[in-house]
């Protein structure tokens, strides 16, 4: 562990724009009320202004003249390891970075972001979580963090296509589209690579996969590791590169999405004619040109049915329309809102790698208590949404709570419910 | 008629007895039972062969739940995966008995 190096980050990385949001903040703690571990929880560490004291505290020791004579007579503790371990497991355990915090802010501060920043300190100090580091190690050196080498890539391709019965084109040059699934996707939910081929054909799109670009997880960008995040990112932009294709459209990930669409053109050179799209616009997109037709109460029977926003994909991606046109039409009598929803709406408790981190478990599952309590209050029983990491919580915590609804793929009921032509 | 029969064993454990060889539909039937089940699984392949099972085992094993497997000779090697946070304790034993004791206490 080297205190120095990660004090360094927060140094390298406190510009002028994050000295402002610093010196912004005043620690109102509207920030706390709308985290999900800090409600689940009551513990005033997980709230977010707490979470980035470490970068407040390099901020101040290094750069203002309060904070140095503090820190000189003793006032002010300096940085140390142990504050280190200890940030570590409040900022990787208890944040899924969903940023909700920065939208109720009254300074507008991007809490999420400073949070982020407060990670790459901690990643380039080696303070990062095991299991994620784990995660992390097993991406660079097999290029997947859940074991989608090349081996297993195609035969769960194969598998897909002989079993669904459906085709999905592969390493096509020239192709339009490339598609680039999560490895959840490919390990846990097969049904939805072949949920989204079927769509794809059915809308006439000329789209590959690639086995170069094979799959979107960025755990690097969980870390935090700006290093480990443009590696990954490469793997996807140089296969993408290599067919000639217009666009990437990434499937059920949200934090994979934000990485690619937005961090990327920070960090790295991204084709500027290269579009970057989510299933869940393309989806939207679909259906309203009509390019594929859903029939009108598919899922109508299924009692009621709601939609989970995820943080990258509806508050930050925007697509929160989408999702609900294709489901008023699938659902015209049974659809439902959460409370909240849409940009205000609680996430799930297992994003930002939390999922991953097996110590965190009973914080994740506490913060998924109150998505129970949102589902219940409106008597769901089918719960929808666009992204694989929030369904695989989702799974699992309804198993923790010993619930009984439907948990769903925006893309699977699209597929179930089309209409064929 | 499917290639394999579910019925329950105990509260929280199911039995999933293999019996013949698999066709596309069965795959995805036992897919969506993956995906929903909650509870442990008791894989029973003695209506089987080992040969039979072992190219699907190993293809559903990152989607299957807590499962012991016991009945027909396969190889232990098609249920390694990569540790990770979304996958299940997968074992095989060599009888019903030693299958099931351990099921019970996971």
């Amino acid at each position: 562990m080297s205190t120095e190096q990660a004090i360094d980050t927060f140094v390298q990385e406190t510009g002028g724009w994050i000295a402002s949001q610093l010196e912004a903040c005043t620690r109102c703690g509207m920030c706390a009320e709308a985290c999900h571990f800090f409600q689940a929880t009551g513990n005033p560490e997980y709230a977010p202004v707490w979470k980035m004291e470490l970068l407040r505290r390099a901020y101040e020791q290094r750069f203002t003249l309060i904070g140095r004579f503090r820190t000189a007579v003793g006032l002010e503790k300096r940085i140390d390891d142990d504050d280190l371990l200890h940030w570590s497991s409040i900022v990787y355990h208890a944040c899924t970075v969903c940023n909700r915090c920065a939208l109720v802010c009254p300074m507008g501060i991007q809490i999420g972001d400073l949070i982020h920043d407060v990670r790459s300190g901690l990643a380039e100090a080696g303070v990062v979580p095991a299991d994620l580091e784990k995660a992390v190690q097993m991406q660079i050196d097999e290029g997947s963090p859940l074991g989608v080498t090349d081996e297993v890539f195609e035969d769960r391709l194969d598998w897909v296509m002989d079993d669904w019965d459906i085709d999905i084109p592969i390493d096509v040059e020239g192709a339009d589209t490339l598609v680039v699934f999560s490895s959840i996707e490919i390990m846990k939910f097969p049904a939805n690579l072949a949920a989204i081929a079927k769509i794809m054909e059915a809308a006439g799109e000329n789209w590959t996969v690639s086995t170069q670009a094979r799959e979107i997880v960025n755990f690097g960008y969980y870390e935090g590791s700006e290093e480990h995040t443009k590696l990954f990112l490469k793997r996807v932009l140089d296969g993408a590169k290599a067919l000639g294709v217009k666009r990437i459209v990434v499937t059920e990930c949200g934090h994979a999405y934000a990485a690619l669409r937005w961090t990327a053109a920070n960090l790295m050179d991204v084709p500027q004619d290269l579009e970057i799209d989510h299933i869940t616009g393309l989806l939207g997109e679909y259906v309203e040109n009509g390019r594929i037709h859903i029939r009108p109460g598919a899922f109508d029977q299924n009692g009621t049915v709601t939609f989970h926003d995820a943080c990258k994909i509806q508050r930050l991606g925007g697509h929160i329309a989408e999702p609900r046109q294709i489901l008023k039409i699938l659902a015209p009598n049974n659809f439902k809102e959460l409370t909240p929803n849409s940009e205000q709406a609680i996430c799930c408790g297992g994003g930002g790698g939390v999922i991953a981190i097996k110590d965190a478990d009973d914080l994740r599952f506490a913060a998924f208590g109150l998505k129970v309590k949102q589902i219940n209050d409106i008597g769901a029983d089918t719960v929808a949404m666009s992204c694989s990491n929030c369904r695989l919580q989702f799974l699992d915590g309804k198993e923790h709570y010993n619930q009984d609804w439907n948990v769903l793929g925006l893309a699977q009921m699209v597929a179930d419910a089309m209409e064929e032509e | 008629m499917t290639s394999f029969q579910l019925t329950p064993v105990e509260k929280g454990i199911m039995r999933c007895r293999h019996i013949g060889p698999f066709t596309s539909e069965d795959v995805r039937t036992l897919a969506d039972f993956f995906y929903d089940y909650n509870g442990r699984l008791l894989i029973d392949l003695s209506g089987t062969t080992g040969e039979e099972c072992s190219k699907y085992m190993a293809r559903f094993r990152p989607m299957m739940p807590t499962a012991a497997i016991f009945g027909a000779k396969i190889d232990p090697a098609i249920l390694d995966i990569s540790d990770s946070y979304y996958t299940r304790d997968v074992r095989y034993f060599d009888s019903e008995e030693e299958a099931l004791d351990w099921l019970r206490n996971q």
